[in-house]
């Protein structure tokens, strides 16, 4: 927000005037928003200031963050926000198509839906029918009665948590392999590198479904099955980084002094590759989603009662010609994860990179 | 380049070697038998164990099932179709399932380019998020209800194409389940597109060549997108099997006689041997398309050509 | 630039060859299929007609695409899983099979089993034989005549180990054909079976013990005729496509590959009986989806199909909508050997007094299913004087009702005598749609009517669920159980001592001699004592709570509305099609 007002001051401070005195910002460098300005690189030492300010710049990627927050929030917030509970059925209350005290009179989101029979469409308020005048369900009921609303935050907490935990066991283990097989080299790597070649061989989602046939379905298995290939990716990218880095300076500093082998993986160079991992874990983490969702169709998500985003897809999927409104909220939130987690992601290798600079 | 070649292919033939041992293991452990059902008392049971040779100690079963899967010979089906070569069964529907994945990748890769381009060559517009958008709502909403959605509007509603498919009319009944399936490879080809062209166009010899005064469209398709399409060629093989798998609920949907639709209900009634055929040949598919992505890349690639020499 | 659209252009072209020619491939590779199948047909059977319907699909795929227009349009859930009659066991090949294979019996449009391939029939005063004259007129659709000796072979094959027919039992355990039990534990030869073929026309039946509904089992297709001389020409391949199949029914089978997804058979010209037939061929397409399905009904692409639930909204004021019962009862199993809670009668009586069965069918599943209070569903078996089994649903009202003020009285009840508070029960339920719907709304109704009980349900795909229930390897259970025959023993030989269907191990002695005493003992013979014995035994399962009833299936189906005639039964072929109409 407030880098989009300083790049239009300086803007305004271009424009010619009579009696000029000159201020701070005729000294910043024109069309451009201090990112390759000279004086930074020695002013601010810290290249996470350095990236920080960066990915402020970038818009999407800014915006794409408080969209995750806001999922976030409404992740731990939103199954609080009314009176239901994600898993009490009530089977009288059931398909209620979507109602929101107040819109209601606007005449959108008042609880009517269009039905198209194989008779034709007819238009029903079953919230009328069934004398339900203080029934209110934000996104809707399901079949079973159940709050859209409360199950849609509920699901969109389970996915992220299935997603994060992958996604960062991942992270360790990928790292660590890529970290050490990079740093050791010579025989360790080859080793190393030809058995990671045959587990990129292996189909993921061949090997994840059958996986989920021999384990009980549930929270922990599908993180199980999800981490099982993704960390190839992230070992790549550590080992590459791995070989940029081992033949520099302070590695050849740490090695006189007497540091051994894993203080310098982990201690010294680690921190110089955080950045590309944080890069590959943004957009490993809509992967992840995107599977757990594809299970779930398969029959091989997370168990009933419990709900994650993919879970509800697949339900809505099957009341989609009958209430479609049921598959609406959980597709939406899916979707915005998604693309917010790509558009951060994208902001943070911009950032890192500075040498991918702006067209 | 003749040793990389037989490196890359001894690699391929070990990790088939270790699949098949990987699937064998899980097989084992597969809960359930295919003999499971109500109408079925201990005695038939152990009869049809028995016939179809699952008493005999596993070390037996695996070397069996090692030669056999080696040799094509990939058993019969147990229940989906009982005592039917698998061979049988994959025969007609692989070819079926090949053509729509074919047509997906062929028109999500086109398409993809297209948008990737777009937004690349527009970076940071409106018509960069536009195109970003496309390809999220690509890669964010599973292709099934891309499939239901298609054949609601295009079927049903108007009537443009058969909503199920019909060998009779087989091009224009796939149509709409291509589609369905083309968006993830789209969405991905258009994302990879975009940052591959970004980081092109910043490239220092894009910056000499347009120093040299070679402008726009010659510029971008003669020295940009040649050198992205390189690495692009590298992600379509994983999507080409990707594919393959995000095929299981289309062909279900559209009920298409495919591989998908066919290893679906392979696992819904434990039938140990279909699913096993068919995940060997999913990923036999897959390495060898690696393996020949692998070999092409470092044909067209001449820096891989000469590092790998090199060593 | 030439060269930049060169690789493009390659590219491109590249892609498109391999997508062309897997194009080329797939359609090539069924029009062989279609020519292959129209040859056989002309060789085979050298019926005008058939050939002219083979060549009529072949030539469909080349020109409109305008099928026959009084072919019947059928949706099938699953795939057919086996043509070979002594190999299938599901109801949608076992359908198939009958469209194109008579038995000896056949069923007419109220269940019963009228003459099919059999003329008349004799059976002895102690009804330990049976005797039938085939008719002279039936043939194979290559010209052989049916005889005697193709049900010898039939039904050796239905007992041979060697093919280790899952419904083996239906001719041992059930028919008490005589020597059947040896031959499948593989003590006699199976020459020795107790079926002689007198002569061509002639077949001579012995049996165990009389069996009052022998004449019922003879329209099941594991006790159809299979062609010896033909069977041989094709072994292995027996039955899965249409040059390995034979018909001696209505119709024959003309365009089918294992486990189609859609399929063809076309009118029999040389059936005895093919003057009743007026459909010109039936059109079977495999869909999964319901919604899908709906909307090709819709749009005229299928004559019938199946609707879930949730569409029954949708249809319900259509016409083309019907409920049709499928015989299926859906129980719970409580695990009474294993779960101590469960052992004690109060709690179970709580548990089904809980359960709410009409919210279960009128809210949740909304296709017509009916609430069951009796151990052996209504509306498949009928009695001596014709009436049905379980008319009366109120029999078992004080053992068996939905009564949640009742309910918590047995819990507190059962909760005192067990000195607890509340404990946690488990349910296995299969992964599909129906069965998932219903364990969730029941877990609802048990955890709110019954303070102190936690219920968790576990999914789990069906022959897995089985697995569990038969290894008492399980809490609660969420079954079902259809029909083979129609008599009320189907139903009640489960609750037998070590029955394998007996998953909570339950065991009365006063039980297992009724249930002997019919089967095989004096009553098996007066049928009125029989049937009026039955109810005492069913009185027993229902005191002791040893399953929770909960209501018998129905299929909500669409029937196209020019549609009439297609049989319904819940017993053994679920659809006819012999006598169906349809108008243009």
């Amino acid at each position: 927000m407030s880098m989009a007002k300083k790049t239009k001051a300086i803007v305004q401070t271009f424009t010619p005037q009579a009696d000029y005195t000159p201020v701070d910002s005729d000294f910043v460098l024109k069309d451009n928003a201090g990112e390759i300005a000279i004086d930074t690189n020695f002013a601010s030492q810290s290249f996470w200031k350095d990236v920080t300010k960066r990915f402020g710049n970038k818009r999407s990627a800014v915006v794409g963050l408080v969209f995750v927050i806001f999922i976030i929030f409404m992740a731990i917030v939103g199954p609080h926000m009314n009176g239901y509970d994600y898993s009490s059925q009530n089977l009288s209350t059931k398909n209620l198509a979507p109602r929101i005290q107040g819109i209601e009179n606007l005449g959108i989101f008042d609880g009517s839906e269009k039905m198209s029979t194989t008779t034709g469409i007819k238009k029903v308020n079953e919230y009328a029918n069934k004398k339900l005048y203080d029934t209110f369900y934000w996104f809707g009921s399901d079949r079973y009665g159940r709050d859209i609303w409360t199950r849609t935050w509920t699901g969109t907490r389970v996915s992220l948590i299935i997603a994060v935990a992958a996604t960062v066991i991942d992270m360790v283990i990928g790292m660590s392999y890529g970290l050490i097989s990079g740093y050791f080299g010579g025989r360790t790597d080859m080793i190393m590198q030809r058995i990671l070649e045959i587990m990129n061989g292996i189909p993921r989602l061949v090997i994840v479904t059958l996986l989920l046939l021999v384990l009980k379905p549930g929270m922990i298995t599908i993180i199980f099955a999800l981490m099982l290939t993704e960390w190839v990716g992230m070992s790549r990218i550590a080992r590459a980084e791995m070989l940029k880095l081992k033949e520099q300076e302070f590695v050849l500093a740490s090695k006189t002094l007497g540091a051994k082998s894993f203080h310098i993986i982990f201690a010294e160079i680690l921190p110089n590759i955080i950045g590309p991992i944080i890069t590959q874990v943004m957009f490993s983490i809509p992967t992840a989603i995107f599977t757990e969702a594809f299970l779930s169709f398969v029959g091989l998500g997370i168990p009933v009662p419990q709900c994650s985003l993919g879970s509800l897809i697949s339900d809505g999927y099957n009341s989609f010609t009958t209430h479609p409104y049921q598959i609406v909220a959980p597709i939406v939130v899916m979707a915005l994860l998604m693309l917010s987690f790509n558009l951060i992601a994208d902001g943070l290798r911009e950032a890192l990179d500075p040498k991918m600079k702006e067209m | 380049m003749r040793k990389y070649i037989a490196k890359r292919v001894l690699t391929s033939i070990f990790t088939l070697l270790v699949i098949l041992l990987v699937l064998f293991i899980l097989m084992q452990l597969m809960p359930g038998s295919p003999f499971n059902d109500e109408k079925l008392n201990e005695t038939q049971k152990a009869t049809l164990y028995a016939k179809y040779g699952l008493d005999q100690p596993v070390t037996v079963q695996f070397f069996r099932y090692v030669k056999n899967m080696l040799t094509g010979d990939f058993g019969v089906s147990y229940n989906i179709s009982k005592n039917t070569p698998i061979s049988q069964l994959i025969q007609t529907r692989l070819p079926i399932s090949i053509k729509i994945g074919g047509a997906a990748v062929t028109m999500g890769a086109l398409v993809g380019l297209i948008l990737g381009l777009i937004a690349a060559l527009n970076h940071d517009t409106w018509l960069d998020t536009l195109c970003t958008v496309i390809s999220v709502i690509g890669v964010s909403v599973p292709s099934y209800v891309f499939a239901l959605v298609l054949s609601y509007q295009f079927g049903f509603k108007m009537k443009l194409f058969p909503m199920l498919f019909d060998m009779k009319q087989a091009m224009k009944s796939s149509f709409l389940p291509s589609v369905s399936l083309s968006m993830f490879t789209m969405a991905s080809i258009a994302r990879f597109t975009r940052s591959e062209m970004l980081e092109v166009l910043d490239s220092d010899y894009m910056l000499l060549a347009e120093s040299k005064g070679i402008s726009g469209f010659s510029l971008i398709f003669r020295h940009a997108l040649r050198n992205a399409l390189i690495p692009i060629i590298t992600v379509l093989a994983p999507l080409i099997v990707d594919l393959m798998t995000g095929s299981l609920v289309v062909e279900k949907i559209f009920a298409i006689p495919g591989v998908g639709s066919l290893l679906v209900n392979a696992i819904q009634s434990n039938d140990y041997n279909v699913v096993i055929s068919l995940a060997f040949i999913y990923s036999a598919m897959y390495i060898g398309i690696m393996l020949v992505v692998d070999i092409l890349y470092g044909v067209i690639d001449p820096r891989i050509r000469l590092a790998k020499d090199g060593k | 630039m030439r060269k930049t659209k060169a690789i493009l252009a390659a590219v491109t072209a590249g892609s498109m060859v391999f997508g062309l020619a897997a194009c080329g491939g797939g359609s090539s590779a069924y029009q062989t299929t279609t020519a292959a199948a129209a040859a056989e047909t002309t060789a085979a059977a050298a019926a005008d007609t058939a050939a002219a319907g083979g060549a009529e699909t072949t030539a469909a795929a080349e020109a409109s695409g305008e099928a026959s227009t009084e072919d019947l349009k059928i949706m099938m859930e699953t795939p057919v899983e086996s043509l070979d009659p002594q190999q299938a066991t599901d109801g949608t090949s076992f359908e198939v099979i009958a469209d194109y294979t008579d038995g000896l019996m056949q069923m007419d449009a109220d269940g019963k089993a009228v003459n099919a391939i059999a003329e008349s029939y004799e059976t002895s005063d102690d009804g330990l034989t049976w005797t039938f004259h085939l008719r002279q007129d039936a043939k194979w659709s290559n010209g052989t005549p049916v005889t005697a000796k193709d049900f010898v072979f039939g039904w050796q094959r239905a007992v041979d180990p060697d093919v280790a027919s899952e419904y083996a039992y239906m001719l041992s355990d059930i028919g008490q054909v005589k020597n059947a039990q040896d031959i499948i534990d593989g003590k006699k030869d199976k020459s020795e079976l107790g079926v002689t073929a007198v002569d061509d026309y002639t077949l001579k039946v012995e049996l165990n013990a009389p069996v009052s509904y022998f004449l019922s089992l003879m329209y099941f297709p594991t006790y159809y005729p299979v062609n010896e001389e033909f069977f041989n020409t094709c072994a292995d391949t027996f039955g899965t496509s249409p040059e390995t199949t034979l018909s001696n029914g209505a119709f024959v089978l003309d365009q089918y590959e294992p486990a189609a997804t859609e399929f063809h058979l076309t009118k029999n010209p040389d059936y005895y009986d093919a003057d009743k037939v007026s459909l010109t061929g039936l059109d079977y397409q495999v869909i999964q989806d319901s919604q899908q399905a709906l909307m090709s009904f819709q749009n005229g692409e299928l004559d019938m199909t199946l609707v879930n639930g949730d569409q029954v909204d949708q249809v319900k004021d259509d016409p083309a909508f019907k409920s049709i019962g499928a015989g299926y009862l859906w129980y719970v199993s409580p695990n009474m050997a294993k779960v101590p809670e469960l052992a004690n009668d109060n709690i179970r009586k709580a548990l089904t007094f809980a359960i709410d069965r009409t919210a279960i069918t009128e809210d949740v599943l909304k296709d017509g299913c009916k609430p069951t209070f009796t151990a052996v569903p209504p509306e498949f078996a009928a009695g001596p004087d014709g009436s049905d089994f379980s008319a009366d649903q109120e029999k078992f009202k004080d053992v068996c009702d939905s009564d949640a003020a009742k309910a918590a009285e047995y819990w507190q009840k059962g909760l005192e005598e067990l000195g607890e508070t509340g404990f946690e029960l488990e349910m296995v339920v299969d992964a599909d749609d129906a069965p998932q719907k219903v364990a969730t709304v029941l877990q609802e109704q048990w955890q709110t009517t019954l303070p102190g009980l936690t219920v968790t349900l576990k999914v789990e795909p069906k022959k897995q669920r089985v697995q569990d229930l038969q290894d008492g390897n399980y809490q609660l259970g969420l079954t079902r159980w259809g029909p083979d025959y129609a008599d009320p023993m189907t139903y009640l030989g489960m609750w037998v001592t070590n029955n394998s269907n007996n998953y909570g191990l339950w065991s009365n002695a006063d039980y297992d001699a009724i249930i002997a005493e019919c089967t095989t003992g004096d009553l098996a013979t007066d049928a009125q004592g029989r049937w009026n014995k039955l109810y005492d035994a069913e009185q027993l399962v229902m005191n002791e709570s040893v399953i929770f009833p909960l209501y018998t299936q129905c299929n909500a189906e669409m029937i196209s509305t020019k549609v009439s005639g297609v049989e319904f039964h819940p017993v053994a072929l679920n659809r006819v099609y012999k006598n169906a109409k349809k108008s243009a």
